[in-house]
């Protein structure tokens, strides 16, 4: 119970009080270009959470694995981002090859795993010293910051294509900039910190 | 695209025209979450520039055989391999004191969608010169606008500018985060907006939506029937009649044509193909 | 053509802020009563850097400037009166111009805004300065609480008990706060006053109260009944105001009674829930923002609904089949 009560609150805190996405910029590019293909959100939030999960999971076993000496962040990163990569590819080859997936999910794939949000999961899980249940917590909170922030963004692109007040200069990627500042500036109301400090 | 193209037209198009992170909205995370200050905008900055050139080189040269699934993590590799020895080395071995945000966002440049966007776009397709041209142009053109964001915020944020205390009468917390770089990226795409609108109107940005929208309502006003003349005078033999009907080419596709091309253009701009990164062959 | 579309072609500006400017004449006499000459430069600096502001603008982008549209007289006076009255001037004047160069001009102005401008003001005022925005020392020595806020009560989480007394005080206002926004009862009679001129926007309101009665009756702050933690928490900060001159913003409300009133509950559990785990005293700008954001959402998912709800008989006699 209390495990699975941690987990909550840790995608929850993922989710809303510490938006990945739209607090913290991580993914933002992925997150605005998925934004115009709504009907691939689904597809999208179990892929990065099962990604993040993934990754979380072996990099927390890597993790309690003593090191003579402290690992340097150097470090962490390489051995973070060769797990992410392996992850990847264990899932892109079954894909490909036992379940003859198509192109197009091949290519959400890859957007999925290899964006900064994915990889920026396993440092927030070690800076912030979660147990397993929050970083499969903060892992399934990052898929769902992700949907979130896409779908805000993509209705917003929508409302910015309809708009023909919007002055000449700010029509396009301007206005598009505003409005999720907009958004952002609206998360900001949960905490007034940097993820990272 | 041709190989004959020069460093200077490579460059405009890559680095002012198609700017990755205003125009195009890649790199965007580096951008937003860590260029708070000048000096961290610098060291971001040299290093995604440096790492963006290695990797699109390497791509162009000895990538291309392998399949667009199978590259994609290797460019992840490749830049670790290229950004954490310096991370290390600036860790251990200098006096440089990162922080901790700092420490994790330079290896995020790594997987950043710079340099997985301008790889897959770009280096695969093209000369290792090219590549080598499209990468320094797009890592300038992305390092430009790190080196001002982290230049404005530092002086709005923290009221200095490298370190040194302005002592401004007021500063702004809110524009060192994600929100605050979000706005100054705003103001900086429409000044490049009206700038592209002056200097190089053929270039001029239209959302994607409004494109399409543009391209649809164009096929389907050359798809409408034409009203038919009440009185017809037919000089010309049936079988030259029909032969013009059967022709494939009508006014209906020039426009088309022209459309999806005007569309494909629009969509680098803003970078919404989806299967730039890793579709399979 | 777009329903939005439609539907700002329908509206004059300044028939649309003159209202709300007539509805804020109470509050904006309350914080003269209040706090003096004080509150009114507060209001004046703020109102003309919003106008200012867009002046500038405009000429730069060569736009027509509306004054008479009133939007940024509504702008700068909502941003003042959510602000306590000692603050430095600057503050009001920084929220204004922010509202207006990033909020309302980007987007084509007030009624093509799809966030509510003099909330994304406040916002950035609020992260600007924390310390600031929420020091309401200032000409309060006689008040209920000395210079502590409802909002500061409420986060304290002791233990409170309300008598008739102080609870008129509290609905009246008399109780160190921003310099506007304290006084329920006022609120209520703009609140009707808003219910005679377009009273569909209501639903909004309906929903944003309701959701915040409803979370404070149930996960209250302070050790209290549920009626006691429904009237602080109603009273603290902006909320009520928020409720009448910022949730019914025209261009971010949505088409539908049913989605203002979904739009509304969203805005005000978000404002509860920033008050429960945020960091702010005061969160429901963030908050409206925040259903602005997801105002485009909420439309389209209810305007999915009938045809999903369709869907499912006809799915049945299919399986059943």
């Amino acid at each position: 119970m209390k495990m699975i009560s941690e987990l909550i609150l840790t995608a929850f805190y993922t989710v809303f009080v510490q938006n990945l996405v739209l607090s913290s910029g991580l993914g933002m590019s992925e997150a605005i270009r998925v934004s115009t293909k709504p009907g691939t959100f689904g597809r999208f939030a179990v892929m990065i959470s099962g990604f993040s999960v993934a990754t979380s999971f072996f990099c927390g076993l890597i993790d309690l694995v003593p090191a003579e000496t402290d690992r340097s962040y150097a470090v962490r990163a390489l051995i973070y981002g060769a797990v992410l990569a392996a992850v990847y590819v264990v899932v892109a080859v079954l894909a490909k090859f036992v379940f003859r997936a198509s192109d197009n999910l091949l290519g959400s794939l890859g957007i999925a795993a290899l964006n900064t949000l994915v990889f920026a999961i396993p440092h927030i899980n070690n800076s912030a010293a979660y147990s397993l249940a929050g970083s499969v917590g903060s892992g399934l909170g990052a898929g769902i910051a992700f949907v979130v922030a896409a779908t805000l963004i993509n209705r917003g692109s929508q409302l910015i294509a309809e708009n023909d007040e919007i002055p000449e200069a700010f029509k396009g990627t301007p206005a598009m900039f505003f409005y999720v500042a907009m958004i952002s500036l609206a998360f900001a109301g949960f905490t007034d910190k940097n993820i990272f400090g | 695209m041709s190989n004959n193209l020069s460093f200077k037209e490579v460059f405009i198009k890559g680095a002012v025209i198609f700017n990755p992170v205003l125009v195009q909205l890649v790199g965007l995370c580096p951008v937003v979450a860590a260029s708070t200050t000048l000096k961290s905008a610098v060291m971001l900055s040299a290093i995604a520039c440096t790492e963006l050139i290695i990797v699109c080189v390497i791509a162009s040269a000895i990538l291309k055989s392998i399949p667009r699934w199978a590259r994609v993590p290797l460019y992840l590799v490749i830049g670790l391999l290229l950004i954490c020895p310096v991370l290390w080395y600036i860790e251990t071995k200098t006096l440089i004191n990162l922080s901790l945000g700092m420490k994790i966002y330079i290896p995020l440049i790594a997987i950043n969608s710079v340099v997985a966007v301008h790889c897959e776009q770009f280096a695969v397709k093209n000369s290792v010169r090219l590549a080598f041209y499209d990468a320094a142009a797009v890592g300038i053109g992305a390092s430009v606008i790190f080196l001002l964001v982290g230049t404005i915020r530092e002086i709005l944020g923290n009221s200095s500018i490298g370190g040194i205390a302005l002592n401004l009468p007021i500063s702004f917390k809110g524009m060192l985060l994600p929100f605050g770089c979000l706005i100054i990226l705003g103001f900086m795409a429409a000044g490049l907006k009206t700038f592209i609108s002056k200097r190089h109107p053929e270039y001029l940005e239209v959302s994607a939506p409004v494109a399409k929208k543009k391209a649809d309502k164009a096929v389907a006003e050359a798809n409408e029937p034409q009203p038919v003349p009440v009185e017809v005078q037919i000089t010309e033999p049936v079988e030259t009649l029909k032969e013009k009907i059967d022709e494939p080419k009508t006014d209906a596709d020039d426009i088309k044509i022209k459309t999806e091309a005007e569309i494909d253009e629009f969509l680098r701009s803003l970078g919404i193909n989806l299967d730039e990164k890793g579709d399979g062959q | 053509m777009s329903n939005n579309q439609t539907k700002q072609k329908t509206v004059k500006a300044s028939k649309l802020y003159g209202d709300y400017l007539v509805m804020l004449v109470a509050p904006i006499a309350l914080s003269v009563i209040f706090y003096g000459t004080r509150a009114l430069a507060v209001i004046a600096v703020s109102v003309l850097s919003a106008v200012l502001s867009d002046l500038i603008f405009s000429a730069f982008l060569r736009k027509n400037f509306l004054l008479k549209d009133l939007s940024n007289v509504f702008i700068g006076a909502a941003i003042a009166l959510m602000m306590p009255a000692g603050i430095s001037l600057y503050v009001p004047a920084v929220a204004s111009v922010f509202a207006v160069i990033t909020a309302k001009i980007p987007f084509g102005g007030s009624l093509r805004a799809p966030f509510v401008p003099a909330a994304a003001g406040f916002a950035f005022a609020t992260v600007c300065f924390k310390e600031q925005i929420f020091d309401y020392s200032y000409n309060s020595a006689d008040k209920l609480l000395g210079n502590h806020s409802l909002g500061s009560l409420l986060t304290q989480g002791n233990a409170v008990y309300l008598d008739t007394i102080n609870t008129f005080d509290i609905l009246s206002g008399n109780v160190a706060g921003p310099m506007g926004t304290g006084c329920g009862l006022l609120m209520l009679a703009c609140l009707v006053f808003l219910a005679f001129r377009r009273k569909e926007a209501l639903f909004a309101t309906a929903g944003f109260i309701a959701a915040c009665v409803l979370y404070a009756a149930v996960f209250p702050r302070i050790n209290a009944n549920a009626f006691t933690s429904v009237v602080l928490e109603l009273s603290a900060g902006s909320l009520l105001f928020a409720a009448v001159f910022l949730i019914t913003d025209y261009a971010a409300l949505p088409e539908k009674r049913l989605t203002r009133f979904v739009y509304g509950a969203v805005g005000g559990v978000f404002c509860m829930l920033m008050r429960t785990v945020g960091t702010y005293e005061e969160t429901v700008c963030f908050a409206v923002l925040l259903a602005n954001g997801f105002s485009p959402v909420i439309d389209s998912v209810v305007k999915k609904l009938p045809s999903a709800v369709k869907a499912v008989p006809f799915k049945r006699k299919e399986a059943e089949k």
